[in-house]
């Protein structure tokens, strides 16, 4: 049936967890690009019927022009879904690259998504950079309106020592140790996962 | 001597402390505000911005001045707390609009008005984002299609308009209050008006909140007479 795997794709999107990524469906994906290309053939071979037969392509409405326009009207469905599926991820995308401005494209991101999707990562990412650097002001910090200048904080993962805070101290930041820190020098180790900050 | 040197410049910073937050910082919390509910993009307050920048600049100077200078930590600290809270305001403002850049860009670049809302710095970002959004839609999925079916912004080349561009949701709702009393607000569109017998022009008390469409309060949000909640 026409436009049954296209509604697939977008299932996909809309049964996701919400704000989550899946893996990008290149299978079907490939399959709805292969249906639209076998929509424009047989659109093709109809129009080219009509046209032999004579009659004129923009007032004819013989059993051909209806085909046709199926057709027509099959791909562009599909087009809608295909381009719903890769905008909503691409949307999705943006809205992870907030928590990693900058920064390598995390593993567990990488093998979701597809080749243009990882370039667009990239793209994107460099894009924010450049707009911070030229405003001069660090945007992914501050996500959350801020309670208290300073947070406790437990380290999740090796860090390591010797890393600069903001006020020229420097701090051994081992596994499962607890902190007092300014909140701006550990927001972007919490948005990594790196930190938890530990509420009273 | 001392005393009275000492004295000078305490009320020197009194009113350095009097004096932000009574301009700039309450002007931007309602232009935060105004962005953060506005369904579209408002203009760039250019002016705004590069004043808080400054008195953020000069509020850090003064605060490294104090804890220098040896001054009760916990009144640094709420030195701090104020900065800390201005800053956050200033950037969650340059966030909601790229964020909201990054979701209507096609439309943005589309609307003269929109786009002559955005800052320089703003229009360069979308213009490059527009291009790498293109640039990864032709790869995935455009290049692949049939010739007639590439356009970004069209189903295909009978569409008679640009028929696939993401618009922001003017007819949501948003929660808003006047500054001062306004009559003659037009709630229903030039159609549904002439439909429905209902022809109670609406208006608004000062400081009174409502919950209304935005389209009808757009420019009145745009010309400051409505604030968003």
């Amino acid at each position: 049936m026409y436009g049954r795997k296209a509604c697939q794709l977008v299932k996909e999107l809309a049964c996701g967890e919400k704000g989550q990524l899946t893996q990008f469906n290149s299978d079907l994906f490939e399959q709805v690009i292969s249906e639209c290309q076998q929509h424009h053939l047989e659109l093709q071979s109809l129009i080219r019927k009509v046209q032999e037969e004579g009659f004129d392509l923009q007032t004819t409405k013989n059993e051909d022009h209806f085909g046709a326009l199926i057709h027509h009207l099959a791909l562009v469905r599909n087009k809608r879904c295909l381009m719903a599926y890769v905008y909503n991820r691409a949307e999705i995308i943006r809205s992870l690259i907030w928590k990693v401005v900058g920064s390598m494209i995390p593993p567990e991101i990488q093998e979701k998504l597809c080749n243009s999707e990882e370039e667009y990562f990239k793209k994107h990412s460099a894009r924010l950079k450049e707009y911070m650097s030229k405003l001069e002001l660090d945007l992914t910090v501050d996500m959350v309106p801020p309670k208290d200048p300073y947070i406790q904080v437990r380290v999740l993962d090796d860090i390591g020592e010797g890393i600069v805070l903001s006020d020229d101290k420097t701090a051994n930041f081992a596994l499962h140790s607890i902190h007092f820190l300014k909140r701006t020098d550990a927001e972007q180790y919490i948005s990594r996962g790196l930190m938890e900050e530990l509420r009273g | 001597m001392a005393s009275s040197l000492g004295g000078a410049s305490m009320s020197q910073t009194d009113d350095f402390e009097m004096f932000t937050p009574t301009t700039d910082v309450e002007p931007l919390k309602r232009a935060w505000r105004n962005e953060k509910a506005a369904p579209e993009i408002l203009p760039f307050e250019g002016s705004l911005v590069g004043r808080i920048k400054e008195q953020i600049q000069s509020m850090e100077e003064t605060i490294e001045e104090y804890s220098r200078s040896g001054i009760d930590p916990l009144i640094v600290s709420l030195y701090q707390m104020d900065l800390d809270r201005t800053q956050f305001l200033l950037r969650s403002y340059v966030r909601s609009r790229l964020q909201k850049i990054e979701k209507y860009m096609l439309y943005i670049l589309k609307s003269d008005e929109l786009f002559s809302r955005l800052s320089k710095e703003e229009i360069t970002f979308t213009d490059r984002c527009r291009h790498d959004m293109k640039k990864h839609f032709d790869e995935s999925v455009l290049s692949k299609l049939p010739n007639n079916y590439q356009d970004i912004l069209r189903q295909s080349i009978t569409s008679e308009e640009d028929d696939m561009v993401p618009e922001p949701p003017l007819d949501t709702f948003v929660v808003c209050k006047s500054k001062e009393y306004l009559e003659h607000i037009q709630l229903e569109d030039e159609e549904e008006r002439a439909s429905s017998r209902i022809e109670e022009p609406f208006e608004m008390e000062a400081n009174v909140l409502h919950i209304i469409r935005y389209r009808p309060i757009k420019s009145l949000v745009e010309s400051g007479k409505i604030d968003l909640l």
